[in-house]
């Protein structure tokens, strides 16, 4: 008697498991619409559309337009003002990633641990990660104020000469790299901490007894296994930064002389001031470009010096 | 012996850092109670002599802050609102269905991850615009309504659920509605939690796509609206002492919000496999 009621049982347990599944194939959908809807309304049709605008004319009041093939893209590459967009956007980018995921790394290693205050440390040097980008913008250029800004105070007590800061066009792009730092720093320590948490003690305790010295246990044992979450906060970072807009228009508005003015600072006004749609889609789709080849090229080289365990 | 040197140096560091970091928040706040003279002398005086606290309500009446304040909670509350439960419910569907396509799916995810979302804005703005949505309220929740960042975390969290768990809930015959709801939700509360948290803050500090499809001050978000204010307070006298009231009533809110969250914050972020 046991045997064949045994032998229903998982009759019946393949039948539950497989009847769904069988007969769901409407039933996926229903869970993936609600999120595809807008994902394919506000992100993947507008994608498609944009590289579509990018070969026209368009100026969005008319509702005319005609195709102008690659020109909007060959006026923008032989365009020098262009190049010194294209460079900005570089140097900011490079001047905020390197310091945000290198200076994460540091803040990381030192509130490690379960140490007295450290959970405080964390926290203060977290917070400005959740204030508005515009509010906190405004605090600084106060800050920056050249007359009887804080920064400018605080050069004069280190006997440093005041600078002109985003009233100069050679230091404006550093005010406002400091500023990208000051908010993504804690961001990136976040995840390096979780990242150490994970290296295992063992091998520290090993390389000890081999008399390895503290930096080279860093060199050859931390960094290696914490190389993947590199790799992400690069990638990372660096797309948040390419996109970075709302500290320019706040601290700079692009200026002093377009020192400051990165690719989507130009996509925006090039698409809402000058209402030239062709350029500043093509704009977007460089952007689009710069980026997935930016993403690909970490990738293939990360095959170098990433260690998945 | 050794070792205590080496602490005091490490807190030393640590306490240098973490006053350069809240440091701008403390001078916004002195900044704001200093007059008008005051705050133009050189070198700054590190306390007011008499502490302006009337500048506060004085810059809070000047622009309908409570209007721009309310329209970010409320739509940001919305939005999270929305992006929660389609999220979860596109992880259940990639993590827990077979259906054609699912691996396609998820690697367009993927990409659009990587996208810039700026490249959609012009495009964005004209569908808004020929559903009557700009300007609206529910323009700004609508055009938000996906998150990709979502759909990852719920993903990462959802696939950490014990196989064994959903099978012997189907095997009973529960439902996906029961599945969801009675082992997912509680065993990943916590990805609902810290993803509320970062998509509110991350709907509440957003600016240049909500200033471009907003135009009547009583659609202003409060970004928006501390921007305008500090065109015309800057352009007009150079009002500082209230431009940094204005902006520490606009950052308080969530400095305060995220002393009370920080944990599910900070945790949240590195422990739900965030980790690429």
């Amino acid at each position: 008697m046991g045997v064949p009621a045994a032998k229903l049982k998982s009759n019946k347990q393949l039948l539950a498991i497989k009847r769904p599944r069988r007969k769901l194939s409407l039933t996926p959908l229903l869970f993936i619409l609600p999120a595809i809807i807008p994902l394919i309304i506000f992100w993947i049709y507008p994608m498609g559309k944009s590289l579509y605008i990018s070969f026209t004319d368009w100026d969005y009041i008319s509702p005319e337009y005609d195709f102008v093939g690659f020109s909007n893209y060959t006026d923008l590459l032989t365009d020098p003002g262009f190049y010194s967009v294209l460079v900005n956007t570089v140097v900011f980018s490079m001047g905020v990633v390197i310091p945000c995921v290198a200076g994460g790394l540091m803040l990381a290693l030192l509130v490690s641990g379960n140490g007295k205050g450290m959970g405080i440390y964390r926290t203060l040097i977290f917070s400005p990660w959740v204030t508005p980008t515009v509010a906190v913008s405004i605090v600084w250029s106060w800050i920056y104020e050249p007359n009887v800004g804080l920064a400018n105070w605080v050069l004069n007590l280190l006997q440093l000469p005041a600078l002109g800061w985003t009233s100069s066009s050679t230091w404006a792009m550093p005010a406002v790299i400091i500023v990208s730092i000051w908010k993504g720093v804690g961001w990136a320590m976040i995840f390096y901490l979780n990242a150490l948490k994970k290296v295992p003690v063992s091998l520290y305790e090993a390389a000890s007894l081999d008399g390895a010295s503290k930096w080279r246990q860093f060199l050859h044992i931390t960094i290696p296994f914490i190389s993947p979450t590199t790799l992400f906060l690069i990638v990372i970072t660096s797309i948040d930064a390419l996109q970075a807009y709302d500290q320019i228009q706040v601290l700079t508005q692009g200026g002093p002389a377009g020192s400051t003015r990165t690719m989507l600072y130009f996509y925006y006004q090039t698409a809402f001031e000058e209402f030239n749609m062709g350029k500043a889609t093509a704009t977007a789709i460089l952007l689009v470009v710069i980026t997935a080849a930016f993403s690909f090229f970490q990738f293939i080289f990360s095959k170098r010096w990433v260690h998945y365990q | 012996m050794k070792k205590a040197p080496v602490l005091w140096v490490k807190h030393i560091v640590l306490i240098f850092f973490s006053l350069s970091m809240v440091f701008p928040f403390l001078w916004m706040v002195i900044s704001a109670l200093k007059t008008k003279d005051e705050i133009w002398q050189f070198p700054p005086t590190l306390w007011p002599n008499k502490p302006m606290w009337h500048h506060f309500a004085d810059a809070w009446a000047m622009a309908p802050f409570n209007q721009y304040i309310f329209n970010s909670i409320f739509t940001a509350s919305a939005i999270v609102l929305i992006q929660v439960v389609n999220s979860a419910l596109i992880a259940y569907a990639v993590t827990q269905l077979r259906f054609k396509g699912r691996n396609l799916l998820f690697s367009i995810i993927l990409i659009t991850y990587m996208l810039p979302v700026a490249a959609t804005y012009v495009p964005s703005y004209v569908i808004l615009a020929d559903f009557n949505l700009l300007d609206t309220y529910s323009g700004l929740i609508l055009s938000n309504a996906a998150s990709v960042f979502g759909i990852f975390l719920f993903r990462q969290a959802f696939l950490q659920v014990p196989k064994e768990l959903i099978e012997a809930a189907r095997v009973d015959g529960a439902r996906h509605w029961t599945i969801i709801w009675k082992i997912i939700f509680p065993t990943t509360k916590a990805t609902f939690i810290t993803f509320s948290l970062i998509s509110f803050v991350q709907n509440y500090n957003n600016y240049l796509w909500p200033t471009l499809i907003t135009r009547s001050e009583s659609k202003y978000l409060i970004t928006t609206g501390l921007r305008q204010f500090f065109i015309q307070e800057g352009a007009y006298g150079m009002q500082w002492p209230l431009i940094m009231a204005a902006s520490a009533f606009t950052v308080l809110p969530l400095l305060i919000l995220f002393v009370f969250v920080q944990k599910w914050i900070i945790s949240g972020i590195s422990d739900q496999g965030l980790k690429g």
